[in-house]
């Protein structure tokens, strides 16, 4: 299934490891220059900002041969004609990306990855030409139109597998969310189909995770499971997930109690204080750091969404007490830790083992040091205010925003 | 192979001494596993919450708080935030210098932070300086580049170039009617002055570290000020070849100290600026579909050989 070689991989994994470990000085130059001739691997890779740019440049190119193909070949083509020649782009940008990696040893390189997306884009537009007439997307139950996102979903699963591209198994998980809006006009049910769909997925994962515990796939499968409990988490937390968010949560947040039926409201909110101590346990007890960040971020959610749930009035002292309780935390995480012998407690610490910590604290830094300011300052409740400040759109933490 | 039985091999060759293989080993299964980014994560996250409850609460209640009050409380936390980093902080030195604690960034950065609300504060409610408070965010620049380079950090940094922005922000729009040329003008020498200072202070050899954020700042800012004269419909030709010529520098940059950034900026800005000037005027829209085609093609060559030369991750 896999379009590259288990050493191949093996080999890549083993030479990022060794740049770390060269960076953080416990290889010698030396070794590090002994070591790496042994780790020559014949896949063709590239940094961080070439991917995109390639990328970039090849979403371009294919989008607009697409769009010139039909301008010079067909004036004014059919529907259905459209979605075949769509179905027809959709096999030659996946022949394609399999060319780019079978022939150029293309991985992770950005032009292999952008075909592939192509064909995703190209198969599902094809699809809803050929079969629906171009039919836009309506949220009621068809279950014949459900053929495109389901498509959609397997698709980008089989390129998650064989290309090894994280993002594609977000998309899938994406086309999920299409699905039960064709099946069941009942939102109740579409919330709880969306999590059974992420839920077997869940399962899938935890059962074929441990037969990959220290080999390359475990990256894989520890970024694909913390997506599956975000997806969870926010297809049972009733807040989030609404379309209307931002129109009513300041308003006491009371519509959603009317509009699903009690039992399930209130299980929801149940579920959403469960699921963070689950996320977090599985997270540290498999020493996971994407399932950590996930059990932290639906943590914070279900801080944030609680009142709303409710129905309480949120107060704009809120954030300030949750941003006591964040740092409380962080402080005594640390401490704890670091009281323990060599500021290690059950396989755990807080100190940096690795450069590329440092790494990401520097870029992180400086980039969240320019769009903080823009961010503190919300804007106040008009009701509850003779002036305002913020907005902050001229930086300087809102000393230069709308006063 | 896993990395295990890799490092296990590495041990048998010697290549790697049995303490090494212990170490390595332990690193590749996660013993110990390290929290730092998560927790200095955690840390930020509430510095910013409790930054951003504080300024709407202050925006909010001040009027039942009272003046008094509410200055009191900032100014106690300000002060408690400079106390902490000045009586910690180890003596100045040019070099990159370790915080002194873990949370020491995180309290210099909620002072910082406060300042801006207490400033934002006694200027809405007392006007000191009515009509000219961009003179706020010229000395917070000031006062924010003295603490960072007091205290060696770059959160603080990007807020003093941050704000320094708002300054040439604000101050054209003093102006009667916003113009572009105007803005743009602005743009660049506030690009000038960045770029200028961050080489001197560099060369000087004070806090040579930071120089990448001065660089990747005035270099974003000076396309897109570059972009905007392009896109101008009459005298673009001179901003055309001011963007040609800082796409090549950018690219030589990007090449020789192989960040490859500055590599992707100068293709994507560059493209688009080229691209708005040769599609101008044309109305067929196969010729325009065409030049698509065929120029992303070519930045795909030049993109992969400079990739096969120089691109490869280190």
């Amino acid at each position: 299934m896999r379009l590259y070689s288990a050493s191949s991989e093996e080999t890549l994994r083993a030479r990022k490891l060794l740049v770390n470990w060269a960076d953080e000085g416990l290889l010698a130059t030396e070794q590090y220059q002994r070591l790496k001739k042994e780790t020559v691997s014949e896949l063709r890779t590239t940094n961080i900002f070439l991917r995109l740019v390639l990328f970039l440049f090849t979403l371009v190119g294919v989008g607009a041969g697409a769009a010139l193909f039909f301008k010079v070949f067909l004036s004014q083509p059919l529907e259905q004609t459209i979605g075949i020649f769509f179905l027809i782009f959709a096999a030659v940008c996946y022949a394609g990306a399999e060319v780019a990696v079978s022939y150029a040893r293309l991985y992770h390189y950005g032009i292999e990855e952008a075909l592939a997306v192509c064909s995703v884009g190209f198969l599902c537009a094809g699809m809803q030409s050929a079969l629906f007439r171009g039919s836009p997307y309506s949220p009621t139950p068809d279950g014949v139109h459900s053929l495109v996102p389901a498509a959609g979903a397997l698709v980008s699963l089989c390129i998650w597998r064989r290309f090894g591209l994280w993002y594609a198994f977000l998309a899938a998980m994406i086309f999920v969310l299409f699905l039960p809006g064709y099946w069941t006009s009942s939102h109740s049910a579409q919330h709880i189909v969306v999590a059974v769909f992420y839920a077997a997925g869940l399962i899938s994962v935890a059962a074929v995770r441990p037969r990959h515990r220290s080999d390359y796939l475990d990256d894989d499968f520890s970024l694909v499971e913390a997506l599956l409990w975000l997806g969870i988490y926010l297809a049972i937390n009733l807040q989030l997930s609404s379309l209307n968010l931002s129109a009513q949560w300041w308003d006491g947040g009371t519509w959603n109690a009317s509009e699903f039926p009690r039992p399930f409201y209130w299980t929801t909110w149940a579920l959403i204080w469960c699921l963070p101590p689950v996320v977090l346990a599985r997270g540290v007890c498999q020493k996971d750091r994407f399932v950590i960040a996930v059990g932290a971020i639906v943590a914070i959610l279900t801080f944030v969404s609680n009142k709303p749930y409710l129905g309480w009035q949120r107060h704009t002292w809120d954030p300030m007490l949750l941003g006591v309780l964040l740092t409380s935390v962080a402080l005594f995480i640390r401490r704890w830790l670091a009281r323990g012998p060599n500021g290690i407690r059950h396989g755990f610490t807080a100190a940096r083992l690795s450069g590329k910590d440092k790494h990401w604290m520097n870029a992180g830094s400086a980039a969240l040091g320019l769009v903080s300011p823009q961010s503190i300052t919300p804007s106040p409740q008009p009701s509850s205010s003779d002036f305002r400040f913020g907005g902050g759109t001229s930086g300087g933490g809102g000393a230069g925003g709308d006063f | 192979m896993t990395i295990l039985a890799r490092l296990e091999h590495w041990k048998k060759q010697g290549a790697i001494s049995p303490e090494q293989h212990a170490h390595l080993a332990s690193l590749s299964r996660g013993e110990p596993f390290s929290l730092f980014l998560e927790l200095n994560v955690l840390l930020y996250a509430g510095i910013l919450a409790f930054v951003a409850g504080l300024g709407w609460t202050v925006a909010t209640w001040s009027k039942q708080l009272g003046d008094v009050l509410v200055l009191t409380i900032l100014s106690t936390m300000l002060a408690a935030c400079f106390w902490y980093c000045l009586s910690r902080a180890p003596v100045w030195s040019p070099a990159e210098t370790p915080a002194p604690s873990p949370v020491f960034d995180y309290v210099l950065y909620l002072g910082s932070l406060v300042w801006c609300v207490e400033l934002a504060y006694l200027e809405n409610r007392f006007h000191v300086l009515s009509g000219q408070w961009d003179l706020y965010l010229l000395a917070t620049a000031g006062f924010f580049c003295f603490l960072a380079y007091r205290f060696d950090n770059r959160f603080v940094l990007s807020l003093a170039l941050s704000s320094l922005a708002g300054w040439f922000g604000l101050t054209i729009s003093h102006w009667p009617s916003h113009q572009d040329a105007a803005y743009r003008q602005y743009a660049l020498l506030y690009c000038l002055m960045v770029g200028v200072g961050g080489v001197i202070l560099q060369h000087r050899g004070l806090k040579p570290h930071f120089f990448g954020t001065y660089l990747n700042v005035v270099t974003n800012v000076l396309f897109w000020a570059l972009l905007s004269g392009v896109f101008n419909r009459q005298g673009y030709g001179l901003w055309l070849l001011a963007l040609l010529i800082v796409c090549g520098a950018s690219i030589a940059w990007g090449l020789t100290r192989r960040q490859f950034a500055f590599v992707a900026y100068s293709a994507v800005y560059g493209y688009v600026g080229v691209s708005s000037i040769l599609i101008r005027g044309v109305t067929d829209e196969t010729l325009v579909l065409g030049y698509f085609v065929i120029s992303a093609v070519a930045m795909l060559v030049v993109l992969v050989q400079i990739g096969r030369r120089f691109g490869r991750p280190a």
